[in-house]
């Protein structure tokens, strides 16, 4: 049965798009760029990272572009002072929360955290840094976990329960607290259900996740692996 | 089948998951249901990771789920509790009534001490002390919904209205006194 179809305006202009959409992927569909840090094409949105929000005409408060569908006649904002400034806030929270020290990472230039800081202009944060004494993982043959660079975006979660079948990863505890786990806690090298097939480190879009043996800015991801898979098994992108 | 034979439960207690899982499967928040039956039956109240291995297998969670699960609730203890719980409120409304007084006076009368915890200002989320007798457990969580009876404090399950320390007193002088 064909979609039925919807028409919204983004940034003014008139999109005709499809019922269940997000609005983040009628934006895409039609060429509309906005800032997403934890959505990845084909897995399920969470609305973890709170940098795609944008404005709806008519409601004060902002949605997050990802996981809000889209409603016949809705008007939709994906730039404005108040975006950027709150996208800020989005950002320097996730940079205070852990311990990004780019110098010395692994994913040094090739960080998507980074890369939204620089296009926000972020080179000082508002909030006091949170310096919190995390571990690092370094059980697994041929990946590391590094707790430090972990933005809890949960894409590795996804990537392993919805695209290998695995679900090695979630996320365990709440609010400051909360880790992604392997397993019941185990450690990474110990989780029989890993297949070591590297989405997750693919998927991961800081040095959170990456493979051993690279020294600083050496771990260049290759997200493409990741995003083919989901064209090619059909997945409703 | 392997992997089932692998869990080292006692069978009836696999007999009794094994009923719960059967009669709530498929309904929605099933696996939480199943959960609170299982650490309801553990005579230390609690969660034994054996356990979530097997109600994961039997329920056909993945096992990052389960613990996942397992550890966002503050209702699910991980750890052996005592026979006794004092769970003392940290919330905004009881800190502002004096909330942390009455824990560390419960610390206090139970022996318990006042290092760790305290210093580094996380009691507010999941604080977990049992004496060594396993006689009492004193935890805290972060809002009962109760502010209006603030400062509150809960014994065995007990809803305790605006708590003074020496309502604690009290509370533990009873207990101690019914055994
Ligand atoms: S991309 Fe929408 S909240 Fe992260
Ligand atoms: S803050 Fe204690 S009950 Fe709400």
């Amino acid at each position: 049965m064909a979609q039925k179809k919807l028409s919204i305006r983004i940034d003014g202009q008139l999109i005709s798009a499809e019922e269940g959409q997000t609005i983040l992927q009628a934006a895409k569909a039609n060429g509309k760029y906005i800032p997403t840090l934890c959505a990845l094409d084909g897995l399920t949105p969470v609305g973890a990272c709170r940098v795609c929000l944008v404005e709806v005409s008519g409601v004060d408060r902002l949605f997050p572009a990802c996981t809000t569908p889209i409603q016949d006649g809705m008007s939709v904002t994906t730039n404005s002072p108040r975006l950027t400034r709150y996208r800020r806030i989005s950002v320097e929270l996730l940079l205070i929360e852990r311990n990004h020290v780019c110098a010395v990472c692994v994913s040094n230039g090739h960080c998507e955290l980074q890369s939204m800081a620089t296009a926000f202009g972020i080179n000082t944060v508002e909030f006091a840094y949170n310096y919190p004494k995390l571990s690092l993982d370094t059980s697994h043959p041929r990946f590391v976990l590094d707790h430090n660079r972990c933005i809890l975006c949960t894409r590795c979660v996804r990537v392993c329960a919805e695209l290998e079948g695995a679900h090695v990863w979630d996320l365990t505890s709440r609010g400051i607290h909360a880790r992604i786990v392997s397993e019941m806690n185990e450690k990474w090298g110990q989780a029989t259900s890993c297949t070591s097939c590297g989405k997750c480190v693919q998927a991961c879009p800081t040095g959170a996740l990456a493979e051993k043996g690279w020294a600083v800015e050496e771990m260049v991801k290759n997200l493409g692996t990741v995003t083919t898979l989901v064209h090619r098994r059909g997945v409703e992108v | 089948m392997s992997t089932l034979l692998q869990v080292p439960l006692p069978t009836e207690e696999k007999t009794y998951i094994d009923k719960v899982v059967a009669e709530r499967l498929g309904r929605p928040g099933a696996l939480l249901g199943i959960l609170e039956a299982a650490q309801e039956r553990n005579r230390h109240k609690y969660l034994p990771l054996e356990m979530l291995r097997y109600i994961a297998i039997k329920t056909e969670t993945p096992l990052s789920r389960i613990y996942s699960v397992a550890t966002f609730y503050s209702l699910f203890n991980l750890q052996a509790q005592g026979e006794n719980t004092i769970c003392i409120c940290r919330g905004t409304a009881c800190h502002t009534r004096g909330s942390r007084n009455l824990l560390q006076g419960a610390r206090l009368d139970l022996g318990l001490g006042l290092e760790d915890g305290e210093a580094d200002g996380n009691e507010a989320d999941k604080l977990l002390l049992t004496t060594p007798d396993q006689k009492f457990t004193v935890r805290t969580v972060a809002c009962f919904g109760q502010c209006a009876m603030a400062p509150v404090v809960e014994v065995n399950h007990r809803i305790c209205g605006h708590a003074t320390e020496r309502t604690v007193q009290r509370e533990i002088a009873t207990i101690r006194a019914g055994e």
